[in-house]
């Protein structure tokens, strides 16, 4: 199969050395899809390719949620000042090395590509309360070195446990890797009852570092804003519901909830959340 | 060879090979994992795996990437004075979009890799192996069901002690299917000229869905596959297993309600005589036993 049935090129970028900032639209409190439509949005970043749907997902009918019908997409944007390149993609549900190896050659060939960061959100225990942190993962120890300057927790150790398979985000930081281009993973932490709903906060977190390493000095009032409302519809129903209250004090206090428990603050916190 | 890694090149004569990937019971990867332990077989090289699975793990060791880990698709070898064998385990059967067993390009492709590599070094036979699923009780010793890829092999195959052809199964009329890669690769093998045999032990019908191995099956494979290539092959450890599983399966038996128990009994009598006499089970009570199962193990209560 020739690269030409793969992707369609819309326009040229006039890129060197870019960096590219990969998002899958299905993410623990939306951080990547919202990360990458802030920075398209704040930086005008233009669409210029994408991936052909149709070697990769199984365009058998349409998933719809939130009431609307869902279609898969995958696609490029570039922001001219910033030296960027941004894609966003739903997961592909097949052919993954072949689908990796065709954004990295759109990302080598096309925009000149030197670094990579996916970036994503890990569900955490934690209360939203908590200040967020980023975790990273290099595919080299330079990158590694490279990051150090930053404000990560950068000594994470893990293996996939059984019964589970390794991200996307993974298996594209190792093909990278495997074509000599320098990247990391971005992981931002999201409080589980914060997972269906979005988490302005985590998304905030992952914009500064990708504000300070590519230098945009953008202005992060709107977002903070939005933090700022999140937080006080949550208080709200805090003092209004003593149970969930409760709940969400106990994390503050680092004591675990029971599965019900958990379950119930999920719920609650989706109705609530569903009304802002 | 594209998409293939091999660590050496070692001279073998007229080798066959033994091919396997894992399926119902795990029965034919258990008969072949055993056996190219048992003769002492070295690896020889590999199938590269990104182009057939997902990663199935990743590590990550102070903050950087390792390595990422993929379902092993590798061969082996064995020089023996009495004949030269090699070996192909899959780990996985490369499947996409959730499917359960291989099929499409991707696994055509595995098997044409897996026949390229066999041709390589002179191989002309190769054996995969598998399961039947069978209206047999678990007490009783497994049968081998054989299946050539050429009319040539059916005289050699009714040599062999304890199996049946296609056509020695009431009701099939010499008919049936063979699912995933077990299967498959004795069609790209019959493509490409070479003699192919797919070896399946038989698994009670009522214990194909279940979560765990049936090595009771795999020691009858075992046996087959010693005698068709002509090794003596030690059986200590899948008697082990065969014994252990069975003592596993009779507990759970124990606890089956009477009436599904006496069901399954009637499996007890099951034989391959001919001509085909009225069984003592037919298609309504199979039907009706898997049922009885489900609802069991879902803990939902009988009908009637």
């Amino acid at each position: 199969m020739g690269e030409k049935h793969l992707f369609k090129i819309y326009e040229r970028p006039e890129l060197q050395s870019s960096s590219l900032v990969v998002a899958w639209s299905e993410d623990a409190g939306k951080v990547g899809p919202k990360v990458v439509d802030y920075l398209n949005k704040k930086l005008k970043g233009r669409e210029f390719a994408e991936i052909d749907l149709v070697d990769f997902f199984p365009l058998d009918g349409v998933s719809v949620e939130n009431d609307v019908a869902q279609f898969p997409e995958s696609r490029f944007y570039w922001c001219q000042g910033a030296n960027l390149v941004i894609f966003r993609s739903t997961p592909p549900g097949s052919e993954w090395y072949e689908f990796l190896n065709a954004v990295l050659d759109i990302a080598e060939h096309y925009c000149k590509v030197k670094e990579l960061y996916t970036i994503g959100g890990m569900v955490s225990p934690n209360a939203h309360t908590t200040p967020r942190a980023l975790l990273t993962v290099a595919n080299s120890p330079e990158v590694k070195r490279a990051l150090s300057q930053y404000d990560f927790i950068s000594n994470m150790y893990y293996e996939t446990p059984p019964g589970q398979r390794p991200t996307l985000s993974s298996f594209l930081l190792w093909a990278a890797r495997r074509r000599n281009i320098a990247g990391a993973n971005l992981w931002v932490p999201v409080p589980f009852y914060l997972v269906t709903a979005e988490d302005p906060r985590a998304c905030k977190k992952t914009l500064e570092f990708l504000d300070n390493r590519f230098g945009l000095s953008i202005d992060f009032t709107d977002l903070d804003e939005e933090t700022a409302r999140q937080n006080e519809k949550i208080a709200q129903a805090r003092s209004q519901l003593p149970e969930l209250d409760g709940y969400i004090g106990r994390l503050e206090s680092n004591l675990n909830l029971t599965t019900d428990e958990s379950e119930k603050l999920v719920k609650e916190m989706e109705e609530i959340l569903r009304k802002y | 060879m594209m998409g293939i890694r091999l660590y050496k090149e070692p001279k073998l004569n007229d080798p066959v090979l033994v091919a396997c990937w894992p399926g119902i019971g795990n029965v034919g990867i258990i008969a072949v994992d055993i056996l190219q332990k048992v003769v002492g077989a070295e690896e020889l090289g590999y199938i590269e795996p990104w182009d057939f699975f997902y990663p199935r793990k990743v590590v990550i060791r102070d903050g950087e990437l390792e390595d990422l880990e993929f379902p092993g698709s590798k061969f082996y070898f064995k020089r023996t004075e009495k004949k030269d064998l090699m070996f192909f385990i899959g780990e996985e059967q490369p499947v996409g979009g959730g499917r359960g067993y291989a099929e499409g390009i991707k696994a055509y492709k595995m098997a044409d890799l897996v026949l390229d590599v066999a041709i390589e070094f002179g191989c002309r036979r190769i054996y995969t192996s598998g399961a039947a699923v069978a209206p047999i009780h678990h007490t009783m010793r497994p049968k081998v069901w054989l299946v050539p890829n050429s009319e040539n092999l059916i005289g050699e195959m009714r040599g062999y002690e304890n199996t049946v052809l296609m056509s020695d199964i009431e009701g099939r009329g010499g008919q049936g299917n063979i699912t995933g890669l077990n299967g498959l690769l004795l069609g790209v093998a019959k493509k490409r000229g070479l003699e192919a045999i797919c070896v399946m032990g038989e698994i009670p019908l009522y214990l194909q869905g279940f979560p765990f191995p049936y090595p009771k099956a795999s020691k009858s494979v075992l046996e087959v596959l010693s005698a068709a290539i002509g090794i003596g092959i030690e059986m200590e450890e899948i008697s082990d297993l065969a014994e252990r599983s069975e003592r596993e399966i009779e507990s759970l038996y124990e606890r089956l309600p009477s009436q599904i128990k006496e069901q399954l009994d009637k499996l007890r009598y099951v034989t391959y005589a001919k001509p085909a006499e009225p069984g003592p089970i037919t298609e309504e009570d199979k039907k009706k036993i898997l049922e009885d199962i489900d609802r069991f193990f879902k803990g939902e209560p009988r009908e009637g």
